[in-house]
């Protein structure tokens, strides 16, 4: 029994960077939802574009044949990879503050606008990853000092996942100090209860949604980034990210920092003890957990009905 | 033995009491008022008569019947209607479909698939009068969306009304209606008050009290004063409280 | 005689009868312009199938992105009844309905008290699991290869019998299918119910104070909806002559979203079948010119999103009202009312 448990190490090291990529995932979507009230369809592409983005600076034969970058492919992988988790990011939040502006033509009409406008822009995202680099799935590399595995008392643990994870915590703690410690959090904070309060203390109510859009979409790339060595770099990878995202806020409660980095970690458990006993059943028991999520949540009472209700 | 009857009702939201064991009861045929200030809890506690909420604690009863918890169409079956303050109605839908849907010939059809609903004259007919009461003739076939502030009120209040109840609840039918549109709304709600029991929540004092037989009035999650409006013009709970001047 | 004309109207229209006549004569034309049968065969099942989800998305208001899933179903329900129990084709195609429609049925259980975002995404989930289920389950449905040598049935009247195995053949078999559907169809959604489903488009919780059971009327609508994806399946599995998981992905669910709000599928029961038409023009013809064209399809989609949601039918309306404007006033009555 001690064995198997023992056993289970690796893969509970596994499920703690998941859940960690997956919870920062949801912070972006939490809030996007709670500043703008949109549920960000293409919350799942912009986390795929972020891969993508990171390939063009890290892999030149996946990226674009840019032939002005042959001098910037020569440097060895390291610092690449720290410019394209600078860079992909920023790009990505550059698209995300596009879809923003595409977005507020649907902000008085029904939900349902809203929702299909994210949708259209999830789909036209994949196509448009499609058209420039391919279908076929891509390896992204990464520095030698993180990658490979050691072993540690008997069981062999991937060097990655602990990058990741160490990495993922670092990014949800500089994520709360942010929102908790800063100004522009504060504001942030309070766009999501009293956009009428925001307004008034002066501040441009239409600015701070595209930026938090951005900052939103940035929080995907940088999760996409990490995650592309565990799940691949794809172009349909979208559909299989906003869901975990989606059940984590639904679990977690909108609104609530920690509560979505808990809910993050059970997610990232659930899929990755999965993958340890029934490998083929482990993207699969995310939507099998958002069926069970979603059927036995209380439904929302009066007072704070969530914008999920709508 | 009055028509509805609501005892001891209790409900919370969070860790906060809206309604505290609240006990009102409604005489047939008769015109009830609830008044009271924003946030004291009469617009959950109508929503608890209505069924859209159900009480932590406590019964309702209508016409003797236990419907405490009940959803909203159950009851809504049985001959109860409400309008609702924040206009609840079908836009794209013209003012007759709006309240067609609402009348139970119609409702009785409910999963027939293949009739022709302009084959059913009694429905339409039925329909077109209620649109008449409410002063909306002649509209029959404008959108909902189209039509201005105040005759929106009236289809709300249509829709309500063709469902043909036993028992109307209104929720703040005044509200954002200038004083000539209350006053028409005054004379449609004498027109009604016939065969029918009302209970209308309201923050204009002078279209309460000049309409209705008894009132309860709602603060802090309680009842604090219930009786004809002579009577509470004599309470000085009413009085203390910010509830506005009578002329 | 009036009373006859309103009657007829009421089953039958204009639009009905030019989308009849355009795909009744199909074959006739198709090849001239410089396309190929099969092609009418693909549009037609893609028509039926678009209508089906309209159900759900145009006239309920509940977004399907995984309805794909139940095209599937009904392709394999449909080989799996004609290997397993008699390769009939009523037979057949009932199995495929049936199947389906229980399946949807049990699937609209967990939906029919949802609607928006948790509807959404739990129709994604469930297509999900289905395409997971026909993937692996390959002793069943062949998995990653599909069920293959799926035949073209003859269609046996009793009295008359007729050979599907040609393209044009099987065209007109499904032309007849969509024939019948449409009559009922058009009658389904301006009838009683179609009337309460609508209203809960618009405004679900006053449906209910109303007195209707919102959940129940969810409910028939997607059981419905997915009774017809799968005959619309059956068809498709006789099309390509097997049934393959291809067409349970969530890229084809999602396409035929586009081609419903492309189309129009919000303001009008055409809506579908000009957007499956648009998209096949979108593909075959512009595909020719650059392989991005799904890529401009899907820009289309959120152009129309943003600045006309009605799509290319509310256009066409809009042209056609401006055009009465200029003209004698047309009587506005409870028929025309009723019948939009």
């Amino acid at each position: 029994m001690i064995d198997f448990a023992y056993g289970l190490l690796p893969h509970i090291l596994n499920g703690l960077a998941l859940g960690l990529l997956f919870a920062l995932l949801a912070l972006g979507f939490m809030l996007i939802i709670n500043v703008m009230e949109v549920i960000n369809l293409a919350h799942g592409s912009l986390f795929g574009l972020g891969a993508y983005m990171a390939l063009v600076f890290l892999a030149p034969d996946g990226g674009l044949p840019f032939e002005f970058m042959e001098p910037f492919y020569a440097l060895p992988v390291a610092p690449r990879y720290v410019i394209a988790l600078i860079f992909g990011p920023l790009a990505v939040a550059g698209v995300g503050m596009g879809l923003e502006l595409c977005l507020r033509r649907t902000y008085g009409m029904d939900p349902l606008y809203g929702l299909l406008l994210t949708f259209g822009a999830a789909m036209v995202l994949e196509e448009l990853i499609r058209e420039i680099w391919g279908p076929a799935e891509y390896f992204l590399p990464i520095p030698r000092g993180i990658s490979g595995g050691f072993i540690f008392g008997d069981l062999i643990y991937s060097t990655y996942r602990i990058y990741a994870a160490v990495f993922s915590i670092g990014m949800i703690g500089l994520l709360w100090l942010f929102l908790e410690k800063t100004p522009y959090g504060a504001i942030i904070k309070a766009g999501a209860h009293d956009s009428e309060m925001v307004r008034a203390l002066g501040y441009n109510l239409r600015r701070l949604r595209l930026y938090v859009f951005g900052f939103g979409a940035a929080l995907a790339a940088i999760a996409g980034i990490i995650m592309a060595p565990i799940w691949g770099v794809r172009p349909h990878v979208g559909i299989d990210a906003v869901i975990p995202a989606f059940v984590v806020v639904v679990m977690g409660g909108v609104g609530s920092f920690w509560g979505a980095v808990s809910a993050g970690v059970m997610v990232g458990m659930v899929v990755a003890l999965t993958a340890a006993f029934l490998t083929e059943w482990s993207l699969l028991s995310m939507y099998l957990l958002l069926l069970l999520v979603v059927t036995l949540r209380p439904r929302g009472f009066a007072g704070r009905a969530s914008v999920l209700e709508r | 033995m009055p028509i509805f009857e609501a005892q001891n009702l209790h409900k919370r939201f969070g860790d906060q009491v809206v309604l505290e064991d609240i006990s009102l009861s409604f005489e047939a045929n008769r015109l009830a008022g609830i008044m009271g200030p924003n946030g004291a809890g009469k617009t959950t506690c109508f929503n608890v008569l209505t069924g859209r909420y159900k009480p932590d604690r406590g019964r309702v009863r209508f016409q003797g019947k236990d419907i405490t918890g009940w959803p909203p169409r159950s009851i809504a079956r049985l001959g109860i209607a409400r309008s609702f303050q924040t206009m609840s109605l079908f836009d794209e839908y013209t003012a007759l479909e709006n309240v067609l849907i609402a009348v139970p010939e119609v409702r009785a059809l409910g999963f027939h698939g293949l009739r022709d609903l302009g084959a059913e004259s009694q429905s339409i007919d039925k329909a077109s009068e209620v649109l008449r009461r409410v002063g909306l003739a002649g509209l029959e076939y404008k959108p909902a969306s189209s039509l201005p502030y105040g005759q929106r009120r009236a289809l709300e209040i249509a829709i309500a009304l063709a469902a043909e109840p036993k028992l109307l609840f209104l929720d703040e039918p005044t509200s954002g209606l200038g004083s000539d549109a209350t006053a028409r709304l005054a004379d449609l709600i004498r027109a009604i008050r016939q065969d029918l029991t009302i209970v209308v929540i309201e923050h204009d004092m002078r279209f309460l009290f000049g309409l209705a037989d008894t009132i309860s009035v709602i603060h802090w999650g309680q009842v604090i004063a219930q009786g004809t409006p002579e009577e509470l013009r004599a309470n000085k709970w009413v009085q203390a409280s910010n509830l506005g001047a009578l002329a | 005689m009036d009373r006859l004309g309103a009657r007829l109207r009421a089953w039958v229209t204009g639009p009905m009868l030019l989308s009849l006549a355009v795909f009744g004569t199909l074959p006739l034309w198709i090849e001239q312009i410089g396309l190929y049968q099969y092609l009418g065969v693909e549009i037609i099942i893609w028509v039926i199938f678009a209508l089906a989800v309209n159900l759900l998305l145009g006239y309920t208001g509940l977004p399907p992105f995984g309805h794909g899933a139940f095209l599937g179903i009904g392709a394999y329900a449909f080989g799996l009844t004609q290997f397993n129990v008699i390769d009939n084709l009523w037979i057949s195609l009932i199995g495929a309905v049936v199947v389906t429609g229980a399946i949807g049925g049990v699937t609209a259980l967990f939906l029919s008290h949802r609607r928006g975002i948790y509807f959404a995404l739990m129709t994604i989930a469930f297509a999900q699991i289905f395409f997971f289920i026909a993937s692996k389950w390959s002793n069943v449905t062949g998995g990653e290869d599909g069920l293959l040598n799926i035949a073209r049935l003859p269609a046996d009247f009793g009295v008359a019998a007729f050979d599907l195995s040609s393209n044009i053949e099987l065209y007109y078999f499904c032309f007849a299918v969509y024939t019948v559907l449409v009559v009922l169809l058009w009658r389904l959604v301006h009838s009683p119910f179609g009337k309460v489903v609508r209203a809960i488009k618009q405004n679900e919780s006053r449906v209910s104070f109303v007195g209707y059971n919102v959940y129940l009327y969810k409910w028939v609508v997607f059981t419905l909806s997915c009774a017809i994806s799968g005959l619309a399946g059956a068809l498709f599995a006789m099309a390509q002559e097997g049934a393959y998981i291809q067409i349970m992905s969530l890229q084809w669910s999602g396409i035929v979203i586009l081609m419903i709000l492309i189309g129009g599928g919000f303001v009008s029961f055409w809506g579908p079948v000009l957007g499956v038409g648009l998209y096949f023009i979108a593909r075959d013809i512009l595909g020719a010119y650059t392989e991005a064209w799904l890529l401009w399809f899907g820009l289309m989609f959120v152009i129309l999103v943003m600045f006309k949601p009605e799509g290319l039918a509310g256009i066409w309306q809009d042209l056609t009202r401006r055009f009465e404007a200029r003209g004698p006033r047309k009587r506005v009555n409870l028929g025309t009312v009723l019948r939009r």
